[in-house]
């Protein structure tokens, strides 16, 4: 609750008026019956004028009420969507400001929910507190003071009531608190599962899973289901039990002022109202003690939308704003990094220099670790220990914005978000002429299909860039890596699902076009990285050797052996 | 309205099987509506019991008679109507709460059912955010509405039922004034709800895109992280929400009002019932006092009047959520489906030949992909799909799993038209490992026995070993029983190449199509599962696709695709000694120089 407070006082003027118009609406409701009172009193006295003069008045305060109830629901609806609004703000601000390895300890599908199903259920109780809560407390003290100056002997009675509900009502919002909390985490598996068959699609569909997958699903629905069910069961009890409580107190009540009403004869004239105030305590109870049931689940998502905000980032960056990018000499020292929950280090004592304009060749059997190397080059994660230093400073003391501007990295499986070409490659390079996409899709050898396309640049592009082909995704991830003209480029795998023609393009257009870039190239195909000026083949996370292309012939059996496969059957075919 | 109507199809739908629970929780929820109307008069005549008793008990002529037995007798009564009233509203909360969570969960497991059906078309066009907000979001919504709503719809007929039977029993003339002012709040209630339909849909449309949004951007992460776009990827959140803030203002706004509007309204018709009422006792042909006294009934019977309808309208805004949720489910159920002939055939593998015959194809229409590909297999034979990128490759294999379907021209197993065959069994005879793998949720073992859940141990560990993946997953401390995710994966991208290999090694399939399968696996490592490969491949017709031609050398026909057409088409051998496309390409892999 504590965390919602700051965002209630930036909407302190709407939670006012929400407030006051609570007050106007309460009055209103208190005013009513008694108004009722005298116009039907006028009517048996047939006193014409009374039913006119009070009847105009009820008349008044319909309208009264009708603006404050609008009034009320227009600010409660202000505050609630305020507060959703930028809690949900903040949420994803703390989630951009995340290190790689905290987004995957939250798991992606999780975050989603979270900012969306728990922020929903919070927006809502924020909005049933203004228009409900603040006007439960004021009906409930109006008729408990009146019911007890009433029948002051019966305190007791109403008492006991009182107790009963609240005891119901908390039991209640206790077991309901962990179906809450079972609630959330069900739909996140509900959701899990969905994104997952969406994302896959083809691969449910081309091994005929469908059954199997429904199957997965209806358990978690099912889950979900028996859960909810159970929240309704607790639902379905507490009502009856209100009620019960209230008409046996008012059955007591009645009872004792029957067995004593020789001592206290003028109290039968008061038991008619004496129960009118005991059902108004009821209702002011029982939608307290809804709304508590129903906030219980939003205690449950605020706790888990404060988990998201209290996260510290495993990762932080010196403070600065300095964009201006290093140069492009990476060094490597003594490198070793393990992966967070792994107990074998994945990368072993890696060190290694290059200068700035080099192209360093990364080369090795799958799974030795070379994209964990690249990865460490552009700070997804630390090492255990050991330094990488770029433009001669240790990464941990570049500020982040320079050390994007630096260093560009196409990932292994990169994808462009849905939208237009243009619109990715200007988040990248917001300056970015279709001058600058057009050189940076000629080195990438994107624009011989791009501008095929009738749209060209703006071209759509679907979610996971799916309306392209395994290549031209590719092409434009290098594109993208390429257009803010970087200091470093590493090209991990993006070149695996082009041709060897577009491959050869690619190179050629880059040793031209990009000369003073640094280029860290990984790559199955020797011929990706022959030209390189060093090249380091990683075994198992550590370096088995580096060296130029003839170098490594020469001393280097890993490399030999990969050079082997891939020497063609025909060395004579020139 | 036609959202209301749709609706009103959707839960008809879903709700009709539950019949039973609801004419019984309606006699119930008569029942208790019953013990209620009358309860309170009981409590009146045992006031008047204790009136009589106080009478006689102050008398001291009769105060030896006096007694209080029928004053507790009463209460009793009273007592016992309200613990009926209780009891009954139990039992209906039960049935319906049951009603409440069984239905929803059929819906969601229905929307997951209908996606399973869905062509790959609507996943490849639509974001996965916006189909999962359905999910998270209106079914939901859904649940709560029904979950609060469906009693006090039922309670709200009953009661409203129950004081239309009242008031018509006391007085015709003023039951119809009582009801007079209701047009008008029909009226104003459909205004409203018209506004707030539009409002709530465009509400929910737009947290569906938000949703998009920030599914596709959190699961792409990485890409903002190494470019630096996280500022930049809170400007686009910003904008979806605060796109979702002012449309659920404006639909929160609306929906909200209907409960204020209809308490004034029942105030006004209050003040219409006395003005009427007086009127009429003045004007009209019963005695005063007897005219009095009814307005003063009716003032009362107005209020109740108009409690049904405020207690729902207090929960409008939750049933237009539902309606809303409705139509956006309804939006995905109204998706054309695959299409699968009834009573298709079942291929059993390929006896002769595979025939692509003349096929067109266009993703979008208009903008060809395919001109007319002619491509014949014989039984057992290697096929080789070389090309650049973007030439169509990739779009071929679609077709002959049916991802997609042809445009113009056929596909045929010994002359048959796949299109002809019960689509599960034809993808059952076709094994596809994909370009881009995908991992699911569960160990490791789940995900090679993914294609038959029922493999044993051995045939998974030999898949694996075939794949050259078993030494990897054997060096992990929980070997084959690890988790692994897609996000979450402990493979690398080779790795789960190699994973995605022995999926389909396990399935066994007649026809085998391998999309670029080894693009990030080092070639010391292909090498080593050619062999394994050439096994599978042996004696089954197969389909292989690769920029790395080193594999496919010893394919029995490679088809040189260009710009969607077939350029060439040959044995490596002859193609070349033709010296055109192919033998180009393969000078520029293959010769270091
Ligand atoms: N879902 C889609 N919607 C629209 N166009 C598509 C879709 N998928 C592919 N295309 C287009 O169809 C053409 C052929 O794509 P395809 O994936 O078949 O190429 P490919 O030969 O497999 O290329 P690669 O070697 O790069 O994988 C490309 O121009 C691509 O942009
Ligand atoms: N997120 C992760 N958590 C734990 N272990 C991981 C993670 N990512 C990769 N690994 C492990 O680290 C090792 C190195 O992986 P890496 O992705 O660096 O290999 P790679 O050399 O790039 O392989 P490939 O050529 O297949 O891309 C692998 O054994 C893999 O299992
Ligand atoms: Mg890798
Ligand atoms: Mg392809």
């Amino acid at each position: 609750m504590k965390i919602l407070m700051p965002y209630f006082k930036r909407y302190h003027v709407d939670v006012s008026i929400a407030l006051l118009s609570v007050l106007v609406l309460v009055f209103a409701t208190l005013w009513q019956p008694r108004l009722l009172q005298v116009v039907m009193t006028a009517i048996i006295k047939n006193d014409q004028q009374t039913v006119l003069r009070e009847g105009i008045l009820l008349l008044g305060l319909a309208v009264l009420g009708i603006a404050g109830g609008v009034i009320n629901t227009i600010y409660s609806a202000r505050v609630a969507l305020g507060v959703a609004t930028d809690l949900r703000a903040d949420m994803y601000a703390k989630i951009q400001s995340f290190a790689y390895a905290d987004v995957e300890t939250f798991s992606a599908s999780n975050l989603v929910v979270r900012m969306t199903n728990d922020i929903n259920q919070v927006q809502q109780i924020v909005m049933a507190a203004f228009q409900q809560i603040t006007r439960v407390p004021l009906l409930f003290i109006g008729a408990l003071i009146l019911a007890i100056v009433t029948m002051p002997e019966q305190w007791w009675v109403i008492l006991v009531m009182m107790l009963v509900i609240l005891l119901a009502s908390w039991v209640a919002v206790r077991r309901m608190t962990t179906y809450f909390a079972e609630t959330q985490q069900d739909i996140e598996n509900v959701n899990t599962v969905t994104r997952e068959n969406l994302m896959g699609i083809r691969v449910v569909k081309s091994f005929v899973q469908e059954t199997n997958e429904i199957s997965k699903f209806s358990q978690a629905s099912d889950q979900l289901t028996a859960v909810t069910a159970k929240i309704g069961y607790w639902f379905s009890i507490l009502m009856p039990i209100f009620f019960l409580t209230a008409n046996l107190a008012v059955g007591v009540a009645v009872y004792l002022v029957g067995q004593n009403i020789t001592a206290h004869p003028a109290y039968l004239a008061a038991i008619t109202s004496f129960v009118a105030y005991l059902m108004q305590i009821l209702y002011a109870v029982i939608n307290g003690g809804f709304l508590m049931t129903f906030a219980s689940r939003a205690f449950i998502s605020i706790g888990r939308i404060s988990e998201v905000l209290v996260t510290q980032p495993s990762m932080t960056y010196v403070a600065s704003e300095d964009e201006t990018p290093l140069t492009g000499e990476i060094t490597f020292d003594h490198v070793t990094f393990t992966y967070p929950g792994d107990t074998q280090p994945t990368l072993r004592d890696i060190s290694f220099k290059t200068t700035a304009g080099a192209m360093l060749g990364i080369v090795g059997a799958t799974g030795s670790g070379k994209t964990t190397l690249a990865q460490l080059i552009a700070r997804l994660y630390d090492p255990d220990s050991g330094h990488i230093m770029i433009g001669g400073v240790d990464v941990r003391q570049i500020p982040e914005k320079r050390l994007r501007a630096t260093v560009a990295y196409v990932l292994q499986r990169s994808t462009l978000f849905s939208g237009t070409i243009a619109g990715n490659l200007k988040q990248v390079r917001p300056d970015a002429q279709v001058s600058h996409m057009q050189w940076a899709a000629n080195v990438a050898q994107a624009s011989e299909f791009i501008e095929r396309l009738p749209q060209t640049y703006d071209a759509p592009v679907e979610e996971r860039s799916q309306n392209f082909s395994g290549g031209q995704k590719q092409r434009l991830a290098i594109t993208r890596g390429i257009i803010a003209n970087p200091e470093i480029l590493i090209l991990d795998d993006a070149t695996s699902a082009l041709d060897a023609r577009s491959e050869k393009l690619v190179q050629e257009a880059m040793d031209r076009d990009l000369k003073s870039t640094t280029t860290v190239v990984i790559a199955e195909k020797i011929a990706s990285i022959i030209r390189a000026d060093q090249i380091l083949v990683l075994d198992a996370g550590r370096i088995s050797g580096s060296g130029t292309h003839q170098q490594l012939l020469q001393s280097n059996p890993i490399y030999q052996a990969i050079y082997q496969t891939q020497k063609a059957r025909e060395e004579a075919v020139k | 309205m036609s959202d209301l109507r749709n609706a009103g199809k959707y839960y008809w739908h879903y709700l009709k099987k539950y019949w039973r629970g609801f004419i019984l929780s309606a006699v119930l929820i008569g029942i208790s509506t019953w013990c209620i109307v009358v309860a309170p008069t009981y409590l009146g005549r045992a006031v008047e019991a204790l009136t009589t008793y106080l009478d006689q008990w102050l008398n001291p002529a009769t105060r030896a008679q006096a007694s209080l037995g029928t004053f507790n007798h009463t209460l009793v009564i009273y007592v016992l109507l309200y613990v009926g009233d209780a009891a009954t509203i139990f039992m209906a909360g039960l049935i319906l709460a049951r009603v409440t969570a069984h239905s929803t969960g059929t819906m969601r497991v229905g929307l997951f059912r209908k996606m399973q059906r869905m062509r790959v078309k609507y996943f490849d066009t639509h974001s996965d955010g916006d189909i999962l907000a359905r999910f998270t979001s209106d079914l939901d919504n859904i649940f709560n509405a029904m979950n609060q709503a469906l009693m006090e719809v039922l309670l709200a007929v009953a009661q409203f039922v129950g004081i239309l039977i009242v008031m018509f029993n006391q007085n015709v003339t003023m039951a119809w004034v009582t009801m007079a002012s209701t047009p008008v709040a029909l009226i104003i209630a459909a205004l409203v709800m018209r506004k707030a339909g539009t409002a709530v849909n465009q509400q929910q449309d737009d947290i569906g895109q938000l949703n998009g949004y920030i599914n596709e951007q959190i699961t792409g992460q990485k890409v903002l992280i190494t470019n630096g776009l996280q500022q930049d990827s809170k400007r686009g959140f910003d904008k979806y929400n605060q796109r979702v803030r002012q449309s659920a203002l404006t639909g929160q706004i609306w929906s909200g009002i209907l409960n204020p509007l209809m308490q004034g309204m029942s105030l006004l018709n209050t003040a219409i019932v006395i003005f009427f009422g007086s009127w009429l006792a003045l004007n009209g042909s019963l005695s005063k006092g007897a005219a009095l006294a009814l307005v003063v009934v009716f003032v009362n019977y107005a209020q109740q009047y108009y409690q049904p309808i405020m207690s729902l309208t207090s929960l409008y805004s939750m049933i237009q959520l539902a309606i809303t949720g409705a139509r956006r489910i309804d939006e995905v159920r109204d998706q054309p489906d695959e299409v699968n002939p009834v009573d298709g055939g079942r291929p059993d593998g390929i006896q002769r030949e595979l025939k692509i015959d003349d096929v067109h194809f266009s993703y979008l229409p208009g903008k060809e992909i395919l001109h007319g590909i002619t491509i014949n297999v014989q039984r057992g034979e290697m096929v080789a799909l070389v090309g650049p990128t973007g030439s169509g490759k990739t779009t071929v294999m679609n077709l002959l799993n049916r991802f997609y379907d042809v445009d113009s021209g056929q596909i045929t197993f010994d002359g048959v038209d796949i299109r002809t065959f019960d689509l599960k069994a034809l993808r059952q005879n076709v094994g596809i490992v994909l370009q881009e793998p995908q991992l699911f949720t569960g160990t490791i073992a789940d995900n090679i026995r993914y294609g038959q859940p029922e493999a044993s141990m051995d045939r998974v560990i030999a898949a694996a070993k075939q794949a050259n993946i078993h030494d990897f997953i054997e060096s992990l401390p929980e070997k084959y029983a690890t988790q692994v995710s897609d996000e979450q994966s402990i493979f690398s991208a080779g790795q789960k190449q190699l994973m995605s290999i022995a999926r389909t090694i396990l399935t066994n399939p007649r026809l085998l199509i391998l999309d670029e399968a080894t693009s990030n696996v080092d070639t010391v490592t292909e090498a080593k599962i050619q062999a394994a490969m050439d096994n599978v491949i042996q004696g089954r017709t197969s389909f292989v696709i690769a920029h790395r031609l080193k594999t496919i050398l010893n394919a029995d026909k490679i088809v040189v695709l260009k710009d969607g057409a077939i350029i060439e088409q040959g044995s490596h051998e002859a193609l070349l000694a033709e010296n055109g496309f192919y033998a180009e390409l393969y000078r520029n892999q293959m010769v270091f120089d």
